[in-house]
């Protein structure tokens, strides 16, 4: 049997999403990943070469652990669909390291009968360091009888949900997040996302 | 400096014929074992109609790209600092998805190490019909090889 779905309406904002540890990193790991990739980047898989290029060893794609940033996303939002994804490498990842996925609900809102959740993600290595954050927008049913009806091709569920950000109020003063302060107020929606603004910035600490 | 001339560059649309085989090796590498990438059955039963890849599969979709050609340097490293995805649906095993690459931006940028090169590169993925299946952006921080005298 599918496990439950995840519905709008039982969400908050600054629910967690559980904890999802990943089992160390082991280079047998890099392979398969590489394998299944496509992705041959020597630095990745093979260990003399990453030496001579004054590596202590191989290290972990980042892609490696966006994936596994992903289970976390799709184990939590069962029945929701992935709208947008996105990540910054902070910290390489080596072999022997274990990544620890965790996240936050950080707004919700719904219009013309489509609903929305914004989530914070970030990997923390053992020794809880940030290795990578971000943001992904998942899109949900209002409610078991919302799905009920549109798969039953009947109209869906409208209720108006307006932005509800907590990120004005924990963050600090980042770009990004002042645009979103500026229109917590409920006028126009500011993208979070400015890849092209944002990388030479600090990177922010994940908030325990 | 990276030749902003570069910005614009594409490569003709690449056919990634989506099995199941590798939607599976792919969830095994990341250590996720949700059966929706594993089992049919449980797929459709979960609302889908077959077996669905996890977020970072467009990762695996080769491009008729190279990234030489495209942004017109000889590469000494690349360092992936940023990476997102919007999808339109989720990618499903059987999917015939057409992937092209673009130069989407070159820029300089100031990080703690004095001044780098940025490349921002986007993926594009539409099936059969043309529509858009999802849109990956990579922000790749490029070391350029020194050219000989």
């Amino acid at each position: 049997m599918p496990a439950r779905k995840l519905y709008f309406e039982t969400i908050r904002v600054g629910d967690e999403l559980p904890a999802l540890a990943k089992a160390p990193i082991d280079r047998v790991q890099l392979a398969r990943y590489a394998g299944a990739s496509g992705d041959f980047n020597p630095i990745h898989v093979d260990e003399v070469y990453a030496k001579s290029v004054g590596m202590p060893s191989v290290y972990a794609p980042g892609m490696l652990v966006m994936g596994m940033l992903g289970q976390l996303i799709s184990d939590w939002a069962r029945g929701g669909q992935l709208r947008r994804y996105h990540v910054r490498f902070i910290k390489m990842v080596w072999p022997g390291d274990t990544i620890v996925c965790k996240g936050r609900v950080s707004d919700r809102h719904g219009e013309g009968g489509r609903y929305f959740v914004e989530v914070e993600i970030w990997a923390e290595n053992q020794k809880g360091e940030l290795v990578m954050k971000g943001q992904s927008t998942i899109q949900l049913f209002y409610s078991l009888e919302d799905e009920n009806r549109q798969r039953a091709g009947q109209s869906p569920i409208v209720i108006e949900v307006p932005r509800e950000s907590i990120l004005s109020a924990s963050s600090s003063s980042e770009e990004a997040d002042e645009d979103d302060q500026a229109t917590a107020s409920g006028s126009k929606k500011t993208p979070r996302e400015k890849p092209a603004a944002k990388m030479a910035s600090a990177p922010r600490k994940a908030r325990k | 400096m990276l030749d902003k001339n570069a910005i614009g560059r594409a490569s003709p649309p690449f056919l990634n014929e989506v099995e199941k085989g590798l939607i599976r090796r792919f969830a095994e590498s990341l250590g996720d074992y949700n059966p929706i990438y594993y089992d049919e059955e449980y797929a459709r039963a979960s609302g889908y109609p077959t077996v669905v890849a996890p977020p970072t599969f467009p990762a695996s979709f080769s491009s008729a790209a190279d990234l030489r050609e495209l942004l017109g340097v000889g590469i000494k490293s690349l360092l992936h600092a940023e990476q997102s995805f919007e999808y339109e649906r989720p990618i499903f095993a059987g999917d015939r998805i057409f992937v092209s690459t673009r130069v989407a931006d070159v820029l300089e940028r100031t990080g703690p190490a004095g001044k780098m090169d940025v490349a921002i590169i986007e993926d594009e993925g539409r099936d059969e019909e043309g529509s858009l299946v999802f849109r990956a952006r990579r922000t790749l921080i490029v070391r350029a090889a020194k050219e000989n005298p």
